[in-house]
């Protein structure tokens, strides 16, 4: 019992001691003397595991291209760039966890954004609390930009609900005699997926396109051939799907079991992804999709990033991994204007500042933001034409003529 | 009234799949009183199998089969006699869903590391084609899975009914300690009840992946389904898991197309908890749900 | 004997209030704020399960509707969190009474199931009904603090989860010495004799369960008040359900202290193996078997197989019979 007290008086002693130190971590403390020398920490917090591993993975890639060719080119203001990544498992504690250690721990001069709109939100809080850049590759949904964060940029051309806005003009540009009368919207419960097919289905309703189906499943759903029914049952001239992956391949199966023969078929995501393709056959012929990035363009590096990317990892870059590398070039770029590259606020602040007046070369093309965080710019439409995908909307970037009417398929 | 009719049709030929999905759940439960949560990551790793053997071999997926279903008979088995059999008798059914759920990750973490966490699926020609009767479509993909769950339930049925194996693992479903004294090696028969159930899982897997994309998470999504199956059903009754499996099939279907995705999945949960509150033994036979 | 683990208690109550401080930085104070949260998790769910033997999967729906409706309760209707923390985790257990009418009415594995369904069933209702909770959006909670800044947050809500650690030891406590506890072990170890006995076994289990909900509830409100963003797939969680299991399991669910024990050893150790093992997939495999290796060699928890004297209260390895008596008497 004696021996109990002597050690409650000896730890409450030591609290008391410790009690009067502040936590090294402090926000707006001075950044560690190792900040300002060896190599640039960059930390990422990305769903490798989980329901997201798949765009974690591409994400992640890209994040890898960029840090090679930069320390080929001699490193961040002479420095070697350092990439210090997370597994989230795809859950949002271990996100905000992630990027909390990332900063108070490994004590890293940059954060890199992980995936998933639904992962964004709890990250960018944990960066925006220690006033830290955030740039992220992934959170395009409407709601990331409107919770009042100050430090955080999407790097990528559009945020989901203008995804299809060169479609939309295109369609509603048309004569009114081949004008789609009706449209068939069908999207997955997920604020992005359903971010991009609610911006098409709004600016065409107001065109005088009527709805004949709006439906929304959740993540758990795996047989579309019902939904397709519905579809089938209403005969629309156009069908939308508000995608993933799986269900993307999934709907496009059913349509055609079904036999729903639409004058003219868009999906988010999906079809961007190298697999579609060999999962669905011939009846990718025609397929839409909003794209923010194209292997061919001569955007900024975008050719050196592709070919560094078969390099290192053997395949061909997609959407997801572009979009990692145009994080990169962005905070490279800021970087070097302001000739900082530490965790303190002022550093920082500078940081967020000149990305937010400047307009910056990427491989998705040139990139501005607004107040928000918003990028000002839009996603292009492609579409598989001849068993390729090609570029058919906007104009200028257009390596193909839109097929419309599509093929049956 | 085509849509209703088109929903029906498609909820049978699902309610097929599902029951064939849902029978090695009903038999683990007979014979060891086992609920297997790691039943659905064995689906999937058949469909990974069955995938590598399409891909590698470029055959049908379907001969795949010949390597997997005894390779999965074996596979169940061994999970039998090597773990599930060291249990503790005293609450079984709360440590064999914990085993069975740390199998189901180490299978998730395992495929994750094989096969990367990117969606594989298997298509086939005839998978996007459909038979149509009186203008209701009948994909061909899910007449052959409707075929084959019928098939082998068939066999299923022809092997508990008919052979002494059968006899026996039947007995011991029935009342372990008497099959025990009439002579049935109960511990073995568990076992085989275990292989069989896995059987039919490696033949699950090969439909599920002819008719839907996957990746290593996948098996998430079909616990709830299948366990709300057996339960409605009677747990442990192998009969009445396909019956209730062909009910919730055609229930979702025209939900589906009457309301939305999210009332068909959620109708499942609802007949688990009107079973609960009227009938707790579950509809079609099993008296085991109370006992155990 | 007594007095040492007494004071051994005081001594760890001490050093678990003095953490914080000692931490070198603000993440080990939110794993710390995090692992106590489990903590106090599995030591309600152990409510439930240790003593009457019914394992629920699905301790994570209480878990996200403490959350929501917390957070619900803030951002629709302008209620101070503090009046909103206490009304929400009271109508989850109003919830859990009405569920758990349902769900002990089976015993054993249909018991496993149901509480699995619970989870995907709430997880569909708050996910689909979007006018209310946001749906797939999430629901962003503001802070309760304003005024501080991140770390402070979590020192703070790091005490907030220690109370409610303390207060789910102290019902534990109080339970295992009760009537009411022993008739819950009398259901643990025969039901029907337990009834026959003169157990009012439904109305027992019903309370252990909302109870036990309870307290999930309170840590999901706190939750939702500390991170601030809700989100229906990750709330309504299996894996949450799960690793309340596990955490108690691998403790000792007879121990008071077991839970508590399991949840310092589990968190730790998963952010070790993410960490160790994050660039594959391969860390879900070695979580997965530890599960099995302590379900298969050490069933009854760590505290039973390495302490013979008892650590802290424990539901007494004496015969059904035995304790069936001591109900009767």
């Amino acid at each position: 019992m004696a021996r109990v007290r002597k050690a409650l008086t000896i730890m409450s002693i030591c609290a008391l001691a410790l009690t009067a130190c502040a936590k090294s971590d402090e926000p707006g403390a001075a950044p560690p003397p190792g900040q300002q020398q060896g190599p640039v920490k960059i930390g990422v917090s990305l769903p490798l595991t989980g329901d997201f591993s798949e765009p974690g993975k591409g994400i992640q890639e890209g994040y890898q291209v960029w840090a090679d060719q930069v320390n080929a080119k001699g490193g961040l203001l002479g420095r070697k760039v350092e990439l210090i990544f997370r597994d989230d498992a795809s859950d949002p504690n271990r996100v905000s966890s992630d990027y909390e250690s990332l900063i108070t721990q490994d004590k890293v001069n940059l954060v890199f954004g992980p995936f998933s709109s639904r992962l964004v939100i709890p990250a960018a809080k944990v960066a925006e609390s220690y006033d830290m850049l955030f740039v992220e590759p992934a959170g395009a949904a409407a709601e990331v930009f409107e919770q009042g964060f100050e430090r955080l940029f999407y790097a990528a051309p559009a945020i989901a609900s203008d995804h299809y806005d060169y479609l939309a003009d295109y369609l509603t540009g048309l004569p009114a005699d081949q004008r789609p009368k009706t449209a068939a919207y069908a999207s997955l419960d997920d604020p992005f997926a359903q971010g991009t097919a609610y911006g098409l289905r709004d600016r065409l309703a107001a065109a005088g396109v009527k709805t004949v189906v709006d439906e929304v499943y959740p993540p758990e759903t795996t047989d579309f051939a019902p939904i397709a029914a519905k579809i089938a049952a209403a005969e629309p001239d156009l069908v939308v799907g508000g995608t993933q992956f799986e269900d993307s391949v999934g709907l496009v199966r059913a349509l055609q079991e079904l036999k729903v023969q639409p004058k003219l078929a868009a999906f988010s995501t999906g079809p961007t992804l190298a697999e579609f393709p060999g999962a669905v056959k011939g009846a990718a012929e025609h397929i839409l999709s909003p794209v923010g990035w194209s292997a061919t363009a001569t955007f900024t590096g975008n050719q050196a990033m592709v070919g560094r990317y078969r390099e290192l990892f053997g395949g061909a870059a997609n959407e997801d991994a572009a979009n990692g590398y145009t994080v990169g070039q962005i905070v490279e770029a800021a970087v070097n204007a302001v000739k900082c590259v530490d965790a303190a606020k002022e550093c920082q602040d500078k940081l967020t500042e000149h990305i937010r007046k400047s307009t910056f070369d990427t491989v998705v093309g040139p990139l501005s933001f607004d107040d928000k965080g918003r990028p000002e710019q839009a996603h292009m439409i492609q579409q598989y034409v001849g068993g390729k995908v090609e570029i058919v909307l906007p104009e200028q970037a257009r390596t193909a003529e839109l097929v419309y009417p599509k093929q049956d398929w | 009234m085509n849509l209703l009719l088109q929903g029906l049709a498609l909820g049978v030929l699902t309610g097929g799949l599902y029951a064939l999905l849902a029978s090695g759940l009903s038999l683990y439960f007979g014979v060891m009183r086992v609920v297997m949560v790691a039943h659905p990551a064995f689906l999937f790793l058949a469909a990974y199998l069955t995938y590598t053997v399409h891909t590698t071999f470029g055959v049908d997926p379907f001969l795949a089969l010949p390597l997997t279903v005894p390779a999965f008979f074996v596979l169940g088995v061994a999970v039998q006699r090597l773990l599930v059999a060291r249990l503790a008798p005293d609450n079984l059914a709360m440590m064999s869903v914990l085993l069975t759920f740390g199998i189901a990750l180490t299978i998730e973490g395992l495929l994750g590391t094989v096969y990367t966490g990117s969606y594989k699926s298997v298509s086939m020609d005839y998978a996007t084609r459909s038979l149509t009767v009186g203008g209701v479509h009948l994909p061909y993909d899910k007449i052959i899975a409707f075929a084959v769950a019928g098939l082998t339930l068939a066999v299923l049925f022809a092997v508990l009914v008919k052979s002494r194996f059968g006899q026996a693992l039947r007995a011991t479903i029935q009342h372990r300690e008497a099959a025990r004294l009439v002579g049935v090696q109960t511990e073995r028969v568990a076992g085989y009840g275990f292989g069989v159930g896995l059987a039919t899982a490696a033949v699950g897997g090969t439909v599920l992946a002819l008719i839907t994309p996957f990746f290593p998470a996948s098996h998430w999504v079909w616990i709830g389904k299948l366990m709300a199956i057996i339960v409605v059903g009677g747990l442990g009754s192998v009969v009445g898991a396909a019956l209730a499996a062909i009910v919730l099939g055609v229930v979702e279907g025209l939900v589906l197309v009457t309301v939305d995705a999210t009332w068909a999945t959620m109708m499942f949960y609802v007949f688990l908890f009107l079973t609960l509150l009227a009938r707790p033994q579950g509809f079609f036979g099993g008296r085991l749900a109370h006992r155990f | 004997m007594r007095t040492v683990s007494r004071g051994l208690a005081l001594l760890l109550a001490a050093l678990a209030i003095a953490y914080p401080w000692l931490a070198p930085n603000y993440y080990l104070v939110y794993a710390g704020a995090l692992t106590v949260m489990y903590a106090a998790m599995s030591t309600s769910w152990n409510l439930l399960g240790g003593f009457t033997g019914y394992v629920s999967l699905g301790h994570s729906a209480f878990f996200g509707l403490g959350a929501y409706g917390t957070g619900l309760l803030v951002v629709r209707l302008d209620v101070p969190w503090a009046v909103a923390l206490p009304v929400s985790a009271l109508l989850v257990t109003a919830f859990a009474v009405g569920i758990g009418v349902a769900a002990v009415r089976v015993r054993g594995a249909s018991f496993v199931i149901v509480s699995i369904a619970l989870v995907s069933m709430m997880n569909l209702v708050v996910q689909g009904w979007r006018s209310l909770t946001g749906g797939s959006t999430g629901l962003q909670v503001p802070s309760p603090f304003p005024g501080l800044h991140r770390g402070e947050t979590h020192m703070v809500f790091f005490y907030l989860f220690l109370a409610l650690l303390g207060v789910a030891l102290l019902t534990w406590r109080h339970v295992s010495r009760s009537r009411f506890g022993a008739g819950l072990r009398a259901i643990r170890e025969d039901e029907d004799k337990a009834e026959s006995l003169g157990v009012p076994t439904g109305a027992y289990k019903v309370a252990a369960f909302a109870l036990s909900a309870l307290f999930v509830a309170l840590a999901g409100g706190l939750y939702a008040l500390w991170f601030g963003s809700l989100d229906p797939i990750f709330v309504f969680s299996i894996l949450i359900g799960s690793y309340m299991v596990l955490m108690s399991l691998l403790g000792g669910v007879r121990h008071l202290y077991g839970p508590l024990l399991g949840a310092l050893i589990v968190a730790p150790a998963g952010e070790y193996f993410l960490i160790a093992l994050g660039e594959t997939q391969i860390h879900l495999t070695a979580t997965g078997l530890v599960l099995v290796l302590v379900v298969l060699f050490m069933p009854d928890g760590i505290l039973a197989r390495f302490t013979r004297r008892r650590a802290g209260p424990s539901i007494p390895d004496e015969s059904a019979d035995q304790r069936l008596q001591g109900v009767a008497g």
